[in-house]
């Protein structure tokens, strides 16, 4: 959670921005960058590879998830268990498989409402609407932004949990949906709220800024005095102009948001069992206050070093990708 | 500029009330009654009615809640629920003391580690070394300290036997080596970019191409001017990233045993200590608050071409 | 009642089983702090050597050492002073304590003076955690019950001798009167508080009655002190003074009880009957424990909450004083093992990840393992059988038979815990060895569940099994329980954790489902553990069973007065329990494993789970 750093170095000036055309060939444009590239590629290799297997976890992991086998626990890699066993004799393989996937969902949920949904809505309407809007959402994004954020996430989700949970309860009893709890939803609804206040400031006040910074250019007012409409206008002219900065945000927040998930399912407040994720397992294996820590990387590397593994390759890639599509698409930020 | 400041200065106050309440407020949301948990499991209803009373836990949430900021204006944050007779203050004073030692300490180690490399990276643009620098810092930032803390000190206290395994006795004793090194290596990614993009700046202008041509020594282009123009800008980010580091040593604090905030933190959040837990976070946010004001300042300071929103 | 929440490492500070203990590998769950264990109830008479006994050592054995009970012994003591207690009850003996020195003080007369230089000195070191009080009023946790034995004490204490469990500690000698209602109690002459001030009859009336008065808040006072005449006058806020009491002079007290209850001086081992100085308390408020006056071997020097926590010796001790200088709570956490390895603590438990490292033979460290003797305690599952789908006997002993219990202690607990079949533990009174519990048989568990009403998937409500605590994850033998009643049953369960504190309010209002649990007993009496917890109108029948045969045979072993066929009685009565499978029993005590420093002599954890820190020293390191 507080590896985030980069994010704001990251953050062009608006005044730094080109105006980028709102067709496809931005993205051609962006692939043609990046292939020269060697290390953002190796880095969207990495990453693909980690997300199919997280996808695909089902078809990926050799065995079940919550499988124990007692004959066989705490056993070293071998051609059974790729990656040994654990205290109940799970395949490791399988619950980082598995944990990747639990990552995935757990970002893309946080990433698309914060980031992209709350933060292109919000942002967007402050930037072109000014007044009270703007207001209001700066003054409510610079409280959530002055509590210090590890207190947020773990008071946010200690305390949101049960009600969440009676919700689920709720909805598996009155329709037809069932294993809402089970299923883990229940933990990516309080996560996702939790890391919500965290990810969705940053992202507004970059689109405000850069909406800000557009709205009075000539195009626009061009279109204004023809009469175009407000959402008209914030479609086809703002959205494709501050779209670019947000794919940057976005891929520096995508390695802070698995982080997040890791630090409060250590703790235990984050994902439940019996589901994996990276965080239950580090936590499992480092007795919730890493007190077992040394222990562990001492007696059973593979139990510690599997899920920690997958967690630095996946901030170490997106954050090199986030920099080279920060080169690339804003070509005069450095 | 003057209305600037005072502006902010009186908004941040505003700023730390709703934060409060924000927070306050969690606990409401939170299933359990903290006098049941105070009184203990055997106790009577009436002593519960008892607590209950005394801490004003039946009156409306708001009173609950502007009393509770009202007190803390006189330096009063109430009384722990988990620690009876303690006041908050008291209790957290020391800990916060702690915390911040090591947070200074972590930061010198990010900052004399960092700046150098980037003055480095950046003296070496196009040559291999930097972008080698730069992608080893960012995989060592990249490390999780789940992993970096149990190493170090297997490796450190185990096994070599150099240092102590766990305690804190002071900013400046064995105890705050390793914990200082795990917090602050990784950070030092993040400020040796800052340095390297500055240095980059300052390559580029002009005054140092004059200062060749006057024939200064190459490395003596390097020190005087480089380095010291190149740092200039950093500076404004000095205090911001100090409060930034407030929550950073979460983990360390609980592997290497070291009594700072986070264990109290952690146990107000699972035993529903609000009042340590509501002063907690209207310390972090008002340092966070007071930083981001001074980094503002300084920064138009420094830099007259930002223009501030005044 | 004595719910426990402490477990086979029991005894050893509550933060390092915090430590170890959320690392799920325990049977019952460790909370992080202990907001309120009730504690073993004095009346629990201790029947087991605890001395501590090394696997394989290369440590001369203390002069103290006492070879560790069998369970035999430990079997036999129990039933020796259950006789004893109900003979004396009938023939109103007056009792006159022996005034046979302690174990300790045995221990001290049987060193010369040279030796006992030697071995003074030094700083003990251990990982611990903030104890809820320092106030014997208010002491209920284990954590703050092994702090305040240390730093205060009353008129008899435990021991570690199961053929004189209790002795006396600051009183010399007392008589019962002839109706065994009428203590009379002798004080040693010349004792004194540890800041030197004189400790009289009045210190006792005094603290007795403050430890019941409403606004000290005890908890538990009723239970231990409300057999005195006008106690619970003073506690309900009628009184303030109890004439149970009366002070006959400085040295000599008379307490009356209200009916002859030979286990009365029992219950004055614990806490909340200790003596405190008064001036202390009137004088410090509310925090007045921040500087505590005591009687006991080690005196508070230093407390940081969170920090660190320093005993010193009390040299003002009416016995011989504690051999150790100082003893250091560390209060901050870190990574035990390698705080042990590092020499920076003395103790700890073993985390699961080493366990393997630190037995083996070959290692060095593993001639510093400790066994830890095990404690009577039953750990079970409970089901609410009011609740689906554990209203049908035939889903509750499915699951029962679907449950391989040796399974899991072999492969998950490292043969720490011993596989249950009844509520009643091996060595305790009325242990039924020809019990026919619910063994693992997976084909019967599948006709079971075939021939319940829930046979069918489909039918099964959601099951939500609760267990206590705040670590995230369940204890890892339950993972293992839920995935055997998966597998074997498909039967899918759904973990949920409550705070200690909810979870026996939620228990209390028959509100969960499933939950995991540990019974420890009262005293060595199977009414503890079979009528209290299964009899229909019990007011902490937890899982709502009711069953009329059981009750009749209950009712009859009540007024039963010959011992052999009462625990025939109550076997029977458990027979039935356990047919009915209201519970699956899972452990029945679990032994721990500690580490202990080379260099400690006398470190050794009680039956109760505390330890007795005036008897350890450390070697000095030889210099030369």
């Amino acid at each position: 959670m507080n590896q985030t750093g980069t994010t704001a170095s990251a953050h062009p000036e608006p005044s730094q921005l080109l105006e980028v055309d709102a067709s496809d060939s931005f993205v051609r444009h962006a692939w043609t960058e990046l292939r020269k590239r060697k290390l953002a590629l190796i880095a969207v290799c990495v990453l693909l590879f980690l997300y199919t297997i997280g996808i695909f976890a089902p078809v990926v992991a050799t065995h079940d998830y919550s499988e124990t086998n007692l004959a066989k626990t705490q056993a070293g890699p071998d051609a059974e268990n790729w990656l040994g066993t654990d205290r109940l004799g799970r395949d490791i393989f399988t619950r980082v498989v598995w944990g990747i996937q639990t990552t995935i969902i757990l970002t893309v949920i946080t990433i698309l409402t914060a980031s992209v949904f709350l933060g292109l809505a919000l942002g967007m309407a402050a930037g072109y609407l000014r007044g009270i809007a703007d207001i209001i959402t700066m003054r409510t994004g610079e409280v959530v932004a002055v509590v210090p954020d590890f207190l947020l996430v773990l008071i946010i989700a200690a305390t949101v949990r049960p009600r969440i949970k009676e919700f689920g309860y709720w909805v598996e009893d009155n329709t037809f949906i069932s294993g809402v709890n089970s299923s883990g939803a229940v933990d990516y609804i309080v996560l996702g709220l939790a890391f919500l206040p965290l990810s969705w400031f940053g992202a507004m006040r970059l689109i405000r800024g850069q909406t800000l910074a557009i709205r009075d250019a000539p195009y626009v007012d061009a279109a204004r005095s023809m009469g175009v409409g407000t959402p008209t206008i914030l479609l086809r002219h703002i959205l494709p102009n501050v779209i670019t900065p947000l794919i940057v945000s976005v891929s520096f927040g995508m390695g802070a948001v698995a982080l997040g998930e890791v630090v409060a399912s250590f703790f235990g407040i984050g994902v439940q069992p019996p589901r994996p994720s990276l965080g239950v397992m580090i936590g499992d294996v480092t007795a919730r206050t890493g007190s077992a820590a040394v222990e562990t990387l001492r007696s059973h590397p593979e139990q510690l070093l599997s899920p920690i593994v997958v967690v630095w390759l996946m901030i170490f890639c997106w954050n090199i990708l986030g920099d080279a599509l920060n080169d690339i698409l804003n070509p005069r930020a450095r | 500029m003057l209305i600037y400041i005072s502006r902010r200065l009186l908004w941040t106050p505003v700023l730390l009330f709703v934060a409060g309440l924000f927070i306050f407020s969690l606990g409401s949301v939170a299933p359990g009654d903290p006098a049941e948990l105070m009184a203990g499991q055997r106790a009577d209803p009436e002593a519960i009615a008892r607590i209950r009373d005394r801490l004003g836990l039946d009156d409306p949430f708001l009173v609950q809640y502007t009393r509770y900021a009202a007190n803390a204006l006189k330096g009063d944050f109430g009384e722990s629920y988990r620690y009876r007779g303690r006041d908050v203050i008291e209790l957290l004073g020391p800990k916060l003391l702690v915390s911040l030692e090591l947070n200074i300490v972590s930061y010198v180690v990010t900052l004399l580690i960092g700046l150098p490399l980037g003055f480095w990276a950046a003296m070496r643009q196009g040559t291999w070394k930097d972008p080698a620098m730069t992608t080893f810092m960012l995989l060592v930032y990249a490390l999780p300290v789940f992993f970096t803390a149990p190493f170090l000190i297997l490796v450190f206290a185990l096994w070599l036997d150099w240092i102590p395994v766990s305690g804190w006795s002071g900013m400046f004793s064995t105890h705050a080596i390793l914990p200082a090194f795990t917090i602050g290596v990784p950070g030092a990614f993040v400020f040796m970019r800052y340095m390297r993009a500055s240095t980059l700046d300052v390559l580029g202008q002009e005054y140092v191409r004059t200062a060749h041509g006057k024939g200064m020594g190459h490395m003596t282009v390097n020190r005087r001017h480089i380095a010291r123009n190149a740092l200039l800008p950093i500076v404004t980010i000095l205090g911001f990233s100090l409060a930034g580091l407030f929550g950073g040593s979460l983990i360390v604090e609980l592997i290497y045993g070291i009594p700072g905030v986070s264990r109290l933190a952690l146990e107000a959040v699972f035993q529903r200590d609000y009042p340590v837990l509501t002063t907690l976070t209207l310390l972090g946010a008002t340092m966070l608050a007071i930083a981001n004001l001074v980094a503002d300042i300084m920064y138009s300071l420094i830099d007259p071409r930002i223009r501030l929103r005044a | 009642m004595r719910y426990v929440r402490r477990l086979m490492i029991a005894g050893l500070v509550v933060a390092v089983m915090f430590a170890i203990g959320c690392s799920a590998d325990e049977p019952t769950p460790v909370p992080p702090t202990a907001t309120s264990v009730p504690e073993p109830t004095a009346t629990q008479v201790p029947t087991m050597a605890p001395e501590v006994q090394r696997t394989s050592s290369g440590v001369a054995p203390t002069a103290t050492a006492i070879a560790a009970a069998t369970s035999t012994a430990v079997a036999e003591a129990t039933a020796t002073a259950v006789a004893e207690a109900t003979a004396s009850a009938g023939q109103q003996a007056t009792v006159v304590a022996e005034e046979t020195a302690t174990a300790a003080s045995q221990a001290a007369e049987d060193v010369d003076d040279r030796e006992f230089d030697a071995r003074r000195g030094g700083v003990f070191r251990l990982l611990g955690s903030d104890p809820v009080t320092f106030d014997p009023a208010l002491t209920t946790d284990s954590t703050s019950y092994d702090i305040t034995l240390q730093l205060f004490s009353g008129l008899t204490r435990l021991t570690d001798d199961p053929n004189n469990p209790i002795v006396t500690d600051l009183a010399e000698s007392f008589t019962v009167s002839a109706d065994g209602t009428v203590y009379r109690f002798v004080l040693r002459e010349g004792l004194v508080f540890s800041d030197g001030s004189p400790l009289t009859a009045f210190d006792f009336k005094w603290s007795w009655e403050r430890a019941a008065l409403p606004e000290t808040g005890s908890p538990i006072v009723k239970e231990f002190l409300g057999d005195i005449v006008g106690i619970n006058d003073i506690v309900d806020g009628n009184a303030t003074s109890a004439e149970g009491i009366t002070v006959i002079d400085d040295l000599t007290l008379e307490v009356e009880i209200d009916s002859p209850k030979p286990y009365f001086i029992a219950k004055l081992t614990y806490p909340v009957t200790f003596v405190v100085n008064r001036d202390n308390v009137e004088s410090g408020g509310e925090t007045w424990t921040d500087a505590p006056i005591g009687s006991g071997p080690f005196v508070l020097k230093s407390y940081e909450i969170g920090v660190s926590m320093i005993l010193a010796r009390n040299d003002k001790y009416w016995d011989t004083p504690a051999f150790l200088d100082e003893v250091h709570f560390i209060l901050a956490g870190g990574s035990a093992m390698a705080m042990y390895e590092n020499d920076e603590i003395h103790v700890t438990g073993i985390p699961a990840a080493s366990y393997e490292r630190v037995t083996d033979p070959n290692e060095e460290i593993s001639q510093e393992v400790v066994d830890v003797p095990a404690e009577f305690v039953t750990y079970y599952i409970g089901f609410n059988v009011e609740q689906a789908p554990f209203d049908d006997v035939h889903f509750r002993r499915a699951l029962n038979y679907a449950v391989d219990k040796e399974l899991i202690a072999e492969a998950v607990l490292n043969n720490r815990a011993k596989p249950a079949y009844g509520p009643i533990p091996p060595g305790f009174v009325g242990f039924n060895p020809d019990l026919e519990g619910l063994r693992f048989d997976a084909d019967k568990a599948q006709e079971e569940l075939a021939m319940s009403k829930y046979a069918d998937p489909e039918s099964l409500p959601r099951i939500v099994f609760t267990t206590p605590g705040t670590g995230g994850s369940p204890p890892t033998y339950l993972l293992a329980v839920a995935d055997m009643w998966a597998r074997t049953l498909g039967v899918e369960v759904e973990f949920q954790e409550v705070e200690w504190a909810t979870f026996l309010q939620e228990i209390d209002n028959y509100r969960l489902q499933v939950f995991s649990l540990a019974w420890s007993p009262d005293y060595p009496d199977p009414h503890t553990f079979v009528d209290v917890l299964f009899r229909s109108d019990s007011s902490i029948n937890q899982t709502q069973y009711s069953n009329a045969e059981v009750d009749a045979l209950l009712d009859e072993a009540t007024t039963e007065p010959d011992p052999a066929r009462r625990v025939q009685l109550y076997q029977q009565a458990e027979q039935i329990i356990v047919n009915d499978a209201v519970w699956v029993p899972m452990w029945w005590g679990t032994e721990g494993k500690i580490l202990v420093n080379r260099r400690v002599n006398g470190f050794r954890i009680s039956p109760l789970g505390s330890y007795y820190l005036k008897d350890v020293w450390i070697e000095k390191e030889i210099d030369f």
